[in-house]
């Protein structure tokens, strides 16, 4: 019982001893460390303070304490506007990959010249405020719009489709913005494909399908895991694009936190469902990683 | 010969703008859409003082600043019901009226008023109301009120202001209750009409209700009064009705918050936008009601009579502040939007 313990405490030790950072590498991080203290540590620590705190009159912060704020983030309300939040990231999530995976893999897979080429138009729209590339969309998506305009002159539909201010329009919108996100974790993963792999796999007898479910898909799951984390996350908090293209209709839980910093004026709950929402992501984070870690073993 | 060219202008852009720092300065949190520049840079031109303009696009988002502890303001410019409460709080400087030579040019039944019952901290900036525009070429049904308006046959056809409060008015108005009749029970009476509505409307937008008129995505809407001026000098068709229930107006004043650093320089700029020359530029880019008796005079007949601005006799009232009910207000309207 003793053995196994003391042999594999040993490596670790040692491989512990050899990664101890010295005093240059501190110094190193030190611009990255004050960084993180002072814009993440700082504001997660003045978040949960004001979480237990109440709302004067106003709209200032009485500093007390209560759980109120807490009770009522688990009001069905809220959880209902989180679980549509949920959703509309997912949906957004889930056509990003299938929108984007072909074409990551079609960009690492192009000669050099030619991939740089497609990195540059994978890119290009960040040359440009968000909040005009949104606009640019509702020129599109209008009633009397550029898409609708097209659809009349080329007779396909008779009236003009009702697209903007809906849920289809919040969707285009999320799609849209996170796409990018999407390509390029999972070009860099397709990219460091090695693709004998992918011809062993055609020796071993695998159609395309095998060869690319079972070899090409397993090879670039971090690229498409960490596109995921990059798309699903912004996505769930995103308020601009509902508000500019849902209409602020139905509110995600995005809107609903920063219509508690404005409208409202009750800065302890929107504290609150920020530490919730918070929470809730680290512990799915951790879940997966300790999941991810356990596959590996 | 060119460095030293340069170093000149540099020298002398230097020493200029220590005079115009010298002449002192003024810091100014605004409403977005409703400050001319051009109003600003005479100002300075004429003065010397040099104007910081910041923007925000509701009450509650100059209140959260300012109770942020944003001191550094030295002109606000919130609305009646806010003024009320800033001056409540303690939050707002008397005014030097002394100062305010050109004060009597504002029409006097909009002095008093029960905001600031004595007159001494507030000067009304524009007025307006809150009232239904329709798109005359697509609907053909008349619609005098909130009922006409929020009827069946106009679902996916309407804007509104997203605006928790002014929605909540609206459902009292139509059940017979003024705008300030709010308490539980009225709420409790309000919740079912405003389900019904919320489900009726394709925009929620109070920064620029306009656009979707004008898109043509959809064909009613109830907005601020500016908003409609602006889309009936665009198009006749866009017609401005004030809701037969009842309409919210609303005050929009110039105050200068407590402790505020350069007191003589905002009442510097609250005199020279009371100039009736002065203001009828602003009724010229934001066609709100003009409180500036001296002003409208000046004002050409096209823009007296463009309805928004100028309405018909209508039934109107002012808000007023409600305290903590604010926040049942939105809480009910988040609760009816994400039942849908």
């Amino acid at each position: 019982m003793n053995a196994p313990d003391a042999q594999s405490a040993q490596p670790a030790t040692t491989g512990h001893d050899r990664r101890q950072p010295g005093w240059r590498a501190w110094a190193l991080l030190a611009p990255m460390v004050a960084w993180l203290v002072l814009f993440v540590v700082v504001p997660t620590v003045i978040l949960l303070v004001y979480s237990f705190c109440e709302r004067d009159e106003v709209g200032g912060v009485i500093f007390s304490f209560t759980l109120d704020n807490y009770t009522r983030v688990f009001d069905p309300v809220y959880l209902r506007i989180f679980v549509r939040s949920v959703g509309y990231a997912g949906l957004t999530t889930i056509i990003c990959v299938i929108i984007g995976y072909p074409m990551a893999y079609y960009i690492a897979r192009a000669p050099e010249a030619r991939r740089n080429q497609l990195l540059l138009l994978v890119m290009v729209p960040f040359w440009t405020s968000f909040l005009i590339r949104t606009y640019a969309w509702i020129t599109i998506l209008k009633q009397e719009g550029l898409l609708n305009g097209l659809l009349q002159a080329l007779q396909l539909t008779s009236s003009p489709l009702s697209l903007m201010y809906t849920p289809t329009a919040v969707v285009i919108g999320l799609v849209y913005a996170y796409l990018p996100f999407m390509i390029l974790p999972i070009y860099s993963s397709a990219e460091k494909l090695d693709h004998s792999l992918v011809e062993a796999a055609y020796d071993l007898g695998a159609g395309p399908l095998r060869a690319f479910a079972s070899v090409i898909i397993p090879l670039t799951m971090p690229g498409i895991a960490a596109g995921t984390l990059l798309v699903f996350v912004p996505a769930i908090g995103m308020f601009a694009i509902t508000d500019l293209m849902g209409g602020a209709k139905v509110p995600m839980i995005g809107n609903v936190i920063q219509n508690q910093f404005m409208q409202a004026r009750d800065w302890p709950f929107g504290a609150a469902l920020g530490v919730v929402f918070m929470s809730m992501f680290a512990v799915t984070y951790l879940l997966l990683q300790r999941r991810g870690a356990r596959i590996h073993e | 010969m060119n460095l030293l060219k340069t170093a000149l202008v540099a020298l002398s852009a230097l020493i200029g703008s220590a005079g115009l720092l010298a002449k002192g300065e003024l810091n100014l949190f605004g409403w977005s859409e409703y400050i001319p520049q051009e109003v600003l840079d005479g100002f300075t031109a004429e003065t010397g003082i040099k104007v910081n303009f910041e923007t925000y696009a509701s009450n509650e988002e100059l209140l959260s600043k300012l109770v942020a502890g944003g001191s550094a303001y030295d002109l606000v410019q919130p609305s009646d019901y806010t003024a009320e409460v800033m001056i409540r709080r303690k939050m707002l400087a008397p005014l030097d009226l002394a100062k305010l030579t050109n004060l009597g040019n504002i029409d006097p039944a909009l002095m008093k008023l029960p905001h600031d019952p004595a007159g001494k901290y507030t000067v009304p900036y524009m007025t307006g109301t809150v009232g239904i525009v329709i798109n005359t070429e697509k609907v053909k049904t008349p619609v005098r009120g909130y009922k006409d308006f929020f009827a069946p046959q106009h679902k996916d056809r309407l804007v509104v202001l997203n605006d928790n409060r002014e929605l909540v008015t609206w459902a009292l108005y139509s059940l017979g209750h003024s705008a300030n009749d709010i308490s539980k029970e009225t709420l409790a009476k309000a919740r079912p009409v405003v389900a019904e509505w919320v489900k009726l409307v394709k925009v929620f937008d109070s920064d620029s209700p306009k656009t979707a008129l004008l898109n043509g995505d959809v064909d009613l809407g109830i907005v601020w009064s500016g908003e409609a001026a602006i889309l009936w000098n665009e198009d006749r068709k866009f017609q401005y009705v004030l809701p037969a229930e009842g309409a919210h107006q609303f005050i929009d004043v110039l105050a200068i918050p407590a402790g505020a650093k350069n007191q003589a320089e905002a009442h510097a700029l609250i005199n020279y936008i009371l100039r009736p020359e002065v203001s009828k530029l602003i009724s010229a880019k934001f066609p709100y009601t003009n409180p500036n008796l001296a002003a409208r005079k000046l004002l050409s007949p096209d823009e007296l009579a463009n309805p928004a601005s100028y309405p018909k006799e209508g039934k109107l009232e002012t808000f007023r502040d409600i305290g903590r009910l604010a926040a049942d207000i939105d809480q009910l309207v988040t609760d009816l939007k994400s039942a849908q």
